[in-house]
């Protein structure tokens, strides 16, 4: 038996063969871990955005399908100053959730909670323009239970501001364990993890922007 | 001297399902998995033979029609949503981590939410038809404007919405643990062409989940808006769009239901053969093929919806590739089985049933793929066998296989074979009793989704046949119930220990049942099937068991 054990080179009874072999091998640890949360993330946002898709596909339905006579009950142009004043809100709390993020990589814990707390605001006035937005459009006599077109065009903008609550939710989350010092450089998967899903909620606010207020 | 004891009583009935109700091991979630969605499926197989009874000679009538439609609507649903799906997740759950070496999913806690969704959701569906006495009667494709308030007063109609709502939630977050358990928490060692086949199908499997099941869910919340908050989604002259939303998921899930059984094929068949899998890059190039191909078909389902011809025709043509794929996986496993040391216990009898069955409705599948074909058969009994051709005949095979060859490692008990055959046999002659007539009945113009029908029509004697199948089965699945209660509930089967059929991938290293933290220490993988060189060093011998190698 041990002129066997022989062969895979020189193993004795005491030595394993993880002690021959170069670390990287065999323990997990000392390799960097792949940030789990993060990645999980992400894939969760893949679902999300396929859920947009679904949603875009019952809009472009309705536009493409002439037997539907569609924005028979929109305004014929609608104002553009709210939505264009959200563009910009999101733009912003974009780039605060961007210091954020950079900040607590590097340490800043006051970065981060400056960050946060201003992306969380700047998501608060949003939802409060969005409702705004509705009741303006729901005086034109245009709402969602209007036409099919209707529907579907408030589809679009109620399941994204429900997106911007949960996104806000999560800074929320965040922004408390920031300020019980939960993060660090080496550990701040949520903080992460919320940045890209607050990027997720602006470029879909772009695209929905892009489809229902200028095409 | 009274030694002071210290309190280590065997926990009792509480704690232990407090235990098991609050437990985010991988294993303990699999087997809830497996055990719940098998009471669904014997739900939902009773409803399948009230629907034979009914259907068995003209004129019959054991329920009335209006629950005669609930009864096949919650029989499809039950089958697809809350057995064959969760089933192979559940399967997943126990065995994938096993198989890359891994303690546990990525989210163990998302795991058990998944879990317990399902739980609620099956309790929701079935819930409003067993104690309401209402259910969904839109079938399971629930096309508009049937399943509006209009049409479908009833509350089971929202119930039903609600719970596959839910169902698409729970396996959203599923498809999102798996990709990521197995994207990061591989062995050292195990590279691309290293993981074992039954992990791709499930890497296929949850990304087509991931990417078609959110259209659904937005689908049926826009029916539920439909029908409880006056939206206007589905109110147009054109139901097109549900068919739309509803098939560019429901066509991807047909192949959720059918990969991972074929995963697990492609585990069994090499282990009883005693030979690598034929062509392994050709197998996992395949599932992939099938899961991107899975999402250009949906269209097929719809060639008398009046849809574009020119789209119709793109559909026909995609529908027909999507056979070529399939067929490479069917001549893989043929080839993997040539000249093999074959020995056909359960789990391979099981599997050449799937092989037997599945083909048929593979064929028939790409027939009725093309325009003209369909447009005669649309709508007919053809169209039922050919999905239980490729449901039954594929999934459920799949599944049973995967039960006699897991089993051992999960119970750490061994199903008793002969039992095991008659259950095989019984199920494989019920089974083409019960669905091959329907594919006449098909040609000769039954339509499927009636109550009952006339004496004069030449239907009786297929339907007939098909009943005394449908029976059949219903006896072979007892026969496998009794042979889980002789030998695994009661323990009298033969102790499997670590690795009863010599198999090649990690989940036969370790005990079985295998330890709550599964590996001691993290295996390193120095192969494609590192079991082999595991039992090589374990007998001290440097000739692995059966030579040969994917690559």
């Amino acid at each position: 038996m041990s002129a066997k054990v022989s062969s895979v080179g020189t193993l004795t009874k005491l030595q394993r063969r993880e002690d021959v072999t170069p670390p990287r091998m065999y323990s997990s640890t000392l390799v960097p871990k792949p940030n789990t949360g993060l990645i999980g993330a992400a894939v969760f946002i893949v679902s999300e955005s396929m859920f947009f898709l679904g949603l875009f596909l019952a809009y472009f339905f309705m536009r493409a399908d002439s037997t539907i006579v569609v924005r028979s009950d929109q305004p014929v142009h609608p104002s553009l100053v709210l939505p264009l004043i959200n563009t910009v809100i999101l733009a912003i709390s974009v780039a605060a959730m961007t210091f954020a993020e950079r900040g607590i990589a590097a340490d800043k814990q006051r970065h981060l909670v400056v960050g946060v707390t201003v992306a969380v605001a700047l998501g608060l006035v949003f939802m409060l323009a969005q409702s705004i937005e509705f009741s303006r459009f729901a005086t034109q006599g245009f709402s969602p239970s209007s036409s099919s077109f209707g529907s579907t065009f408030f589809a679009l903008l109620i399941f994204h501001v429900l997106r911007v609550l949960a996104g806000v939710t999560f800074m929320v989350i965040v922004l408390i364990r920031s300020l019980m010092g939960q993060f660090h450089s080496w550990r701040r998967t949520a903080v992460q993890a919320c940045t890209l899903y607050w990027y997720f909620i602006a470029a879909v606010w772009l695209v929905v922007f892009l489809v229902l207020y200028t095409s | 001297m009274a030694s002071v004891s210290i309190p280590v009583a065997k926990p009792g009935l509480l704690s232990q399902m407090a235990g098991w109700m609050t437990t985010v091991d991988h294993k303990k979630i699999g087997i809830m998995y497996m055990v719940s969605t098998f009471f669904f499926f014997l739900l939902s197989g009773i409803f399948a033979l009230i629907i034979r009874l009914q259907l068995m000679a003209p004129g019959m009538q054991i329920v009335d029609q209006n629950v005669y439609n609930e009864l096949f609507t919650m029989h499809g649903t039950g089958m697809i949503f809350l057995f064959i799906i969760p089933m192979l997740v559940g399967m997943g759950n126990y065995i994938i981590p096993l198989q890359i070496g891994a303690r546990d999913m990525a989210f163990p806690r998302i795991n058990a939410l998944s879990f317990w969704m399902l739980i609620f959701a099956g309790v929701v569906m079935e819930g409003g038809f067993l104690l309401g006495g209402t259910a969904s009667g839109a079938a399971w494709t629930a096309y508009v404007p049937l399943s509006m308030k209009q049409f479908s007063p009833q509350s089971g109609m929202d119930i039903w919405l609600f719970g596959v709502v839910l169902l698409g939630i729970s396996s959203t977050l599923g498809a999102v643990n798996f990709l990521v358990t197995i994207y990061t928490m591989r062995a050292p060692g195990m590279t691309m062409w290293r993981i074992p086949i039954f992990t791709w199908t499930m890497i296929v499997t949850a990304a087509m989940v991931l990417l078609a099941t959110p259209v659904l869910t937005a689908a049926l919340i826009m029916l539920i808006t439909d029908r409880n908050f006056s939206t206007q989604f589905f109110t147009t002259a054109n139901p097109r769009l549900w068919q739309h939303m509803f098939w560019f998921y429901s066509h991807p899930a047909v192949y959720i239901m059918v990969l991972p059984a074929m995963g697990i094929l492609s585990e069994i068949i090499p282990v009883f053969s005693r030979k690598p899998l034929f062509g392994f890059k050709v197998m996992v190039v395949s599932t992939i093929l099938i899961g991107v191909l899975g999402f250009t078909t949906w269209v097929h389902h719809m060639f008398v919806s009046g849809v574009d011809p020119l789209v119709e025709r793109f559909f026909m043509f995609t529908t027909m590739v999507i056979a070529v794929p399939t067929g490479v996986k069917m001549f893989s496993w043929i080839a993997t089985m040539w000249k093999g040391s074959v020995s056909l216990k359960t789990p391979l009898l099981m599997c050449i049933g799937f092989l037997s069955t599945f083909v048929i409705g593979g064929i028939t599948g790409v027939i009725q793929g093309a325009i003209p074909i369909d447009m005669q058969v649309h709508n007919t009994y053809w169209v039922v066998a050919h999905f239980h051709y490729v449901l039954f005949g594929g999934s459920v095979f799949g599944i049973f296989a995967g039960l006699y060859f897991y089993l051992p490692k999960i119970t750490g008990r061994m199903l008793n074979d002969k039992l095991g055959k008659v259950h095989f046999a019984l199920m494989w002659i019920g089974f083409n009793l019960t669905f091959f007539p329907m594919h006449i009945l098909g040609l000769e113009g039954m339509p499927r989704r009636i109550a009952t029908y006339a004496a004069n029509r030449g239907w009786d004697l297929p339907n007939l046949i098909a009943t005394i199948g449908a029976f059949t089965i219903a006896v072979s699945v007892l026969v496998f119930m009794i042979n889980f209660i002789i030998n695994i509930m009661q323990k009298k089967g033969e102790i499997a220990g670590n690795d009863p059929w010599e198999g090649a991938t990690l989940e036969w290293a370790m005990s079985s049942p295998p330890p709550v933290y599964n590996f001691a220490r993290t295996p390193v993988v120095e192969s494609d099937r590192p079991m082999i060189e595991i039992r090589a060093k374990a007998s001290g011998s440097n000739a692995p068991g059966h030579t040969g190698s994917h690559n």
